[in-house]
């Protein structure tokens, strides 16, 4: 499920990126690779960006971008 | 010490948000300078740092940055400086990696990015404190065991451990210590081995193995356009090179990271050690419940803007006022000191002292602006704001950062200009400055009063009036939404789009002596380099004011109304003066441009000589009236003249020159044209001349083509 269709804060497992963005290649360098826990932590007031934590990181992320990223969620 | 022998060069380098410029400004004081690289708008900072009795080096601070992928321009002047293809700067000796503990793993990607290009290293683990008061333990000793590099623990803003910081540097500088690499699966070096002799051997390119990894392992990286061969040439190289990695197993854009991250992985085992849970954190985490939440994250905002927005457009007010009264001041001086000489008179008391205050009268402005957005990107609270507000900005190309630059364009643009930048992206960023000189700014504000007061108010009542003002803020940023939008559509694409990406930084409580710092640069950097330019321009503006200046036309005018009092005479005189004055011919020659949207010759002279700071148009039109220069806008008799004002000349003599049209035609030209020359020049110094210059034209252009609509249109209803 792509990270960008996510409509509920919580916990996921990164399960595939899409290094071909230019912001999930930068995000892949601060550590957002395959297996991953992620954290959605807030959405802007118009739906868009979104507040996603990994590893410590707190970071902004377009939904644009976001939608570069698959992800499942944890049981 | 020979000091004939050129100074050692070392880099600071580090991700943002690591305190790395505090760091800098700690170890090298006041002994810095700032210029740009050449050709490229990157700041450079460049400081003098003694490292011990006998040597002193230049400390390079390089915009931070998380990864040397070279996509981005700060990226690519690292990768540059580090394999010494900056143009005008050498190689450094070292480099100084500054490394947020809290985010040990992830910084340190970039010091192992940084290993490749084989320069000495020392890691500062900065923000020590920090990480001490959440229990946080580094063991200091192995991981600079394992690294291979000293590891130094710092505090900046305490200038805790620079001691220790400089020993090691100077250690460096000897040994050439280098930090450990990783070793690369063989499809990766086939990969480079491929591009080595392909494009080192075979067509001589002067690459370090450090870059041709680049070149393996980004997509479209910067490194490529510094090829002397052909680009299609050198893309069909490097995609049948990374092609290679990709069948044997290795995805070459997610290469990097994963082998990367795997290598330095077993390197942190027992580094760091918890001793509670990280409070800090959560901490923020709540903050930000309340500060990002859809509708109390809103109200805030709005708060906290309005703030920003009140100290800017009214708290500078008082300190304004001060200068002006400042320079009055020492105009009356001047100007009682040099009644015998006319000339320098008025030389010394319109044109210097009068273009010193032109200049000094923003900085209250620039001075307060910076002291919220320091304490605002200090604290963390910019990205937050950037954050809320982004959506609104992404489909013309800007992003959230370009809300706070915009907003205090509303007060000055200059400030405005120079808050832009926060902006990483620079084809946002010059958007940004592009449209920033079309929010209605304050000095707009007494040419919409004194119209609205002699034409709108008087027929229409306070309402209409009231509601005049108001829209005539809203035109400018009405205008600037699909202008931004064309730009972004048609500016050089040679600009790389920056991915809008932001860290959202935990909570700080400012730091008093970082804050001071960001005010005083920017109040040096606007005095410097703007201020100079908008001394020049008032010079020259006043030289064409007052020459020439025949004695006979004095006389003339003297005989001509025997009857009227001495200060009647003089303002007739001044009158007449401007009237023939360089600028006053000028404008009789350029009247007819301006013709179509009503204006006759004095409105002319009026719009030109307020070309350098708009607010000029009310003195201006009060001399040429004849009612002197001392005239406000709420002058009544300056009303009158308006009413009372009739064609002089032409198809239309004897018609009255104002009318609701005019009004409109000339408020609207107000708010759309850039008649600041404070601004070109800050525009020129973020950008270069030749934006300031074709910002200047377009900007008058689009305001004389919505000046003339006005008038042709609102004609056809008075």
């Amino acid at each position: 499920m792509q990270l960008s269709k996510i409509k509920k804060d919580g916990s996921f497992r990164v399960t595939e990126v899409n290094p071909e963005n230019g912001s999930i290649a930068r995000l892949m360098a601060l550590g957002l690779l395959p297996g991953k826990e992620i954290r959605l932590t807030h959405e802007a007031p118009l739906g868009d960006p979104i507040a996603i934590e990994f590893g410590g990181c707190h970071m902004s992320l377009r939904l644009d971008d976001a939608a570069h990223v698959k992800v499942e969620p944890i049981s | 010490m020979n000091t004939t022998r050129k100074k050692r060069q070392v880099a600071l380098i580090g991700n943002p948000n690591t305190g790395k410029t505090s760091l800098f400004n700690a170890l090298t004081g006041l002994k810095q300078r700032v210029g740009n690289y050449s050709g490229v708008t990157v700041e450079k900072k460049v400081g003098q740092w003694q490292l011990s009795e006998g040597e002193e080096v230049e400390l390079i601070d390089l915009p931070g940055t998380y990864s040397l992928s070279a996509k981005s321009i700060d990226e690519r002047i690292a990768v540059d400086l580090f394999t010494g293809h900056l143009a005008e700067t050498s190689k450094p000796d070292a480099v100084i990696v500054v490394v947020d503990v809290e985010n040990l793993k992830r910084n340190l990607f970039l010091a192992s990015q940084l290993s490749e290009l084989q320069v000495p290293m020392v890691i500062a683990l900065n923000c020590w404190d920090v990480a001490e008061r959440k229990g946080l333990q580094v063991d200091c000793k192995l991981l600079e065991q394992r690294l291979g590099v000293p590891v130094i623990p710092t505090v900046a803003n305490r200038r805790r451990g620079r001691d220790e910081l400089a020993a090691a540097v100077s250690h460096t500088l000897d040994k050439k210590t280098l930090m450990i690499r990783p070793a690369w699966p063989e499809p990766v070096d086939k990969a480079i081995d491929f591009l080595k002799e392909e494009l080192v051997e075979k067509r001589n390119e002067n690459l370090e193995r450090a870059e041709l990894q680049r070149l393996i392992f980004d997509q479209k990286s910067a490194v490529q356009e510094r090829l002397k061969m052909p680009e299609t040439e050198s893309s069909s190289l490097i995609k049948t090179a990374r092609e290679q990695l990709r069948t044997d197993g290795y995805n070459p854009d997610a290469a990097e990271s994963l082998l990367r991250f795997r290598f330095l992985s077993p390197l942190l085992t027992d580094i760091i050690e918890r001793q509670e849970a990280l409070n800090t954190r959560s901490r923020t985490e709540s903050i930000d419940g309340l500060l990002l939440h859809k509708f109390w994250g809103l109200v805030v905002f709005v708060g906290m803007m309005y703030i920003v927005f009140q100290s800017v457009y009214s708290w500078a007010g008082p300190f304004m006022d001060l200068i002006e009264s400042g320079t009055g001041w020492f105009q009356d001086l001047a100007s009682a000191q040099l009644e015998q000489m006319p000339m320098l008179q008025s030389l010394v008391v319109d044109g210097i002292v009068g273009g010193v205050g032109a200049f000094l009268v923003f900085l209250p402005q620039v001075l307060i602006l910076f002291l919220f957005i320091s304490l605002l990107e200090e604290s963390g609270y910019m990205a937050r704001a950037a954050f809320l507000m982004d959506k609104l900005f992404q489909w013309c190309g800007l992003n959230g950062k370009s809300f706070v630059p915009l907003l205090s364009s509303y007060a000055c643009a200059i400030p405005g200009i120079m808050a832009t930048r926060a902006i990483n992206d620079p084809k946002a960023r010059m958007i940004t400055i592009l449209v920033a000189p079309l929010m209605s700014c304050s000095a707009r504000l007494p040419v919409y009063l004194l119209l609205i007061g002699a034409f709108i108010e008087p027929a229409y009542g306070p309402g209409v009036a009231g509601a005049t003002l108001f829209a005539m803020h809203f035109i400018g940023a009405f205008l600037a939404a699909p202008l931004a939008w064309i730009l972004n559509k048609t500016l050089d694409q040679g600009v790389r789009p920056e991915p809008f990406l932001m860290e959202l930084p935990p909570y700080r409580a400012p730091r008093i002596k970082t804050t001071f710092w960001r005010i005083y640069e920017s109040g040096k950097d606007f005095v410097v380099r703007a201020g100079t330019v908008i001394f020049a321009m008032t010079i020259v503006i006043w030289a064409l004011l007052y020459f020439p200046r025949p004695n006979e036309l004095a006389e003339q005018i003297t005989t001509e109304f025997p009857a009227a009092s001495e200060e009647e005479v003089a303002q007739h005189i001044d009158a007449a003066y401007l009237e023939q004055s360089y600028m006053g011919r000028f404008g009789k020659l350029v009247q007819p441009v301006f013709a179509p949207a009503g204006y006759d010759w004095k409105i002319t002279v009026g719009v030109l000589a307020s070309f350098p700071a708009r607010e000029v148009i009310i003195s201006t039109l009060g001399i040429t009236y004849a009612l002197g220069g001392e005239v406000d806008e709420e002058s009544h008799d300056l009303r009158e003249a308006f009413t009372r004002a009739k064609w002089e000349s032409g198809p239309r003599k004897g018609e009255p020159v104002f009318n609701l049209a005019v009004a409109f035609s000339l408020m609207v030209f107000f708010a759309l044209c850039m008649q600041c020359g404070a601004t070109v020049a800050v525009i020129a110094k973020e950008l270069n001349w030749k934006w300031a210059i074709a910002s200047f034209v377009s900007l008058t252009a689009i305001a004389w083509v919505a000046a003339v609509l006005t008038y042709q249109i609102a004609i056809q209803f008075v």
